[in-house]
């Protein structure tokens, strides 16, 4: 039995030797252009029930599932950094004792222009099998150094803005986001939610992320200090972390107003801006990353991201001077 | 200041832009593609991106224009497999992308590939895991 689905999904569905059982199979491989993508997580969601269910695909891209009930589902695999946009497909049908096999093509994300993905599925695949307990610093808490390939949040809840915030929304969308301070090479966002590389240098006392765009580092005081009174707004605001068990939340204010925030959004907000981060290392090769932004003057609640970054030992940060050849000014027809 | 479109949606964001690191909308036309085939005259390996300056010789007038093409930054090209000297002035490249905004002979590359080789540039980091 063979059907076809429209799109870069295509359905083969073959008989099983047991075809007594209620249950079938999925299984197939996860591409972007003509590689396969290891480690990549297929959601697979019942129709009938919500139940979902997921997979991991291997070296070879190839995941399975085994024992699904007979059923129409929907698959999903979340985006992949700039690399590759979410990929859906709905009306796939499992059926007792067959196996349906699905060869999902991802689609490149950033429109594909050459090289703005940052290589990153290709720092993706060269980090994989990394195992082991995260390492400690000298006094015990789990030490975050390492160079981190950030990810986005797989299921990102929309924020909710304030009329004057949707205000400027509109105009933004509406101007193809020509503004962003960024196209100037200023700091564009100060949420570290931009997937790209991040290279944290632990110390009892700092915590310093290096990255390769503005203003190029950020420093996390972890000597107990408390944020100072009246400073300056500035970009990147003032943080300070503290333990909580083994997460490290970290708390930062003192924002300007100027940055546009959480990548692929490109939000407005006030210098009342308020951003919790929760670290933790559950292994030596993953970073979660909980995001809180709390400004009530431009959110009606709370947004909420929720990350898990990859260890990439193999690769760094590396100099990057925006201003060497900037031609977004011309080329975005700013006068 | 690289051009980062995060496109969360599949076919409303050819309409939609939405915000990532700067906008490529505002500086490209994803509804013009092009396709241009010419020789490299000079390459910029500079911040934020790398660019490729490549004669296109118009095949009914014989008129020749000199392309600005626009690629991802040296860092991100890298990362990609690519070295400052993989293209050099005189090489025969073909370009797919899109087509500027603000200037007519303006594009970026979602594809180069080398015409004496054959070869895609760019896309073997991701390959070379097979």
């Amino acid at each position: 039995m063979r059907s076809a689905i429209a799109g870069s999904l295509v359905v083969f569905a073959a008989v099983a030797a047991f075809a007594q059982t209620s249950r079938g199979t999925l299984a197939g491989t996860v591409r972007l252009r003509d590689a396969a993508v290891p480690a990549v997580t297929v959601e697979v969601k019942n129709t009938s029930t919500n139940a979902v269910l997921t997979a991991t695909s291997d070296k070879s891209g190839r995941f399975k599932l085994t024992d699904l009930p007979e059923g129409v589902y929907e698959i999903t695999v979340p985006p992949l950094g700039i690399a590759a946009d979410r990929f859906d497909q709905k009306d796939v049908a499992i059926k007792a004792g067959q196996t349906t096999t699905l060869e999902i093509t991802l689609k490149q994300g950033n429109l594909g222009v050459l090289g703005d993905d940052n290589g990153y599925i290709a720092i993706h695949n060269n980090s994989q099998d990394i195992r082991g307990p995260a390492p400690r610093t000298r006094d015990g808490h789990p030490d975050l150094s390492g160079v981190w390939n950030i990810n986005v949040d797989p299921h990102p809840v929309p924020a909710s803005l304030l009329p004057w915030a949707q205000g400027v929304m509109k105009e933004r969308v509406e101007t193809n986001f020509r503004d962003q301070p960024a196209g100037l090479c200023l700091p564009d966002d100060p949420t570290p939610t931009l997937p790209l590389l991040r290279k944290f240098v632990h110390t009892p006392k700092l915590l310093v992320q290096l990255f390769e765009q503005e203003p190029h580092y950020r420093q996390i005081f972890l000597d107990g200090r408390e944020h100072p009174n009246d400073a300056d707004p500035t970009w990147m605001g003032h943080s300070v972390g503290r333990w909580e068990k083994d997460t490290l939340i970290v708390d930062t204010a003192g924002f300007n107003d100027r940055s546009w925030v959480l990548f692929a959004e490109g939000l407005p907000h006030t210098d009342k801006l308020h951003m919790i981060e929760r670290y933790r290392r559950p292994d030596l090769g993953h970073l979660l990353v909980d995001l809180t932004l709390d400004d009530s003057a431009t959110f009606a609640r709370p947004i909420e991201r929720h990350m898990t970054w990859q260890l990439a030992p193999k690769d760094d940060v590396l100099e990057s001077i925006c201003t060497e050849n900037n031609k977004y000014q011309r080329n975005a027809g700013i006068k | 200041m690289r051009t980062y479109l995060f496109v969360a949606c599949a076919i409303a964001c050819l309409t939609t832009p939405v915000a990532a690191h700067h906008s490529f909308a505002a500086e490209f036309d994803i509804t013009k593609p092009v396709t241009l085939t010419g020789k490299v005259t000079k390459i910029e390996w500079t911040n934020p991106h790398a660019y490729l300056f490549v004669d296109v010789t118009d095949a009914q007038t014989g008129a020749v224009t000199n392309w600005e093409i626009e690629m991802g930054s040296p860092n991100g090209l890298t990362r990609l497999g690519w070295t400052r000297n993989m293209v050099k002035a005189g090489d025969m490249v073909t370009i797919e992308g899109s087509l500027g905004r603000n200037k007519p002979t303006l594009a970026n590359a979602r594809s180069v590939v080398m015409t004496a080789t054959g070869k895609k540039l760019g896309a073997a980091s991701s390959e070379a895991t097979q």
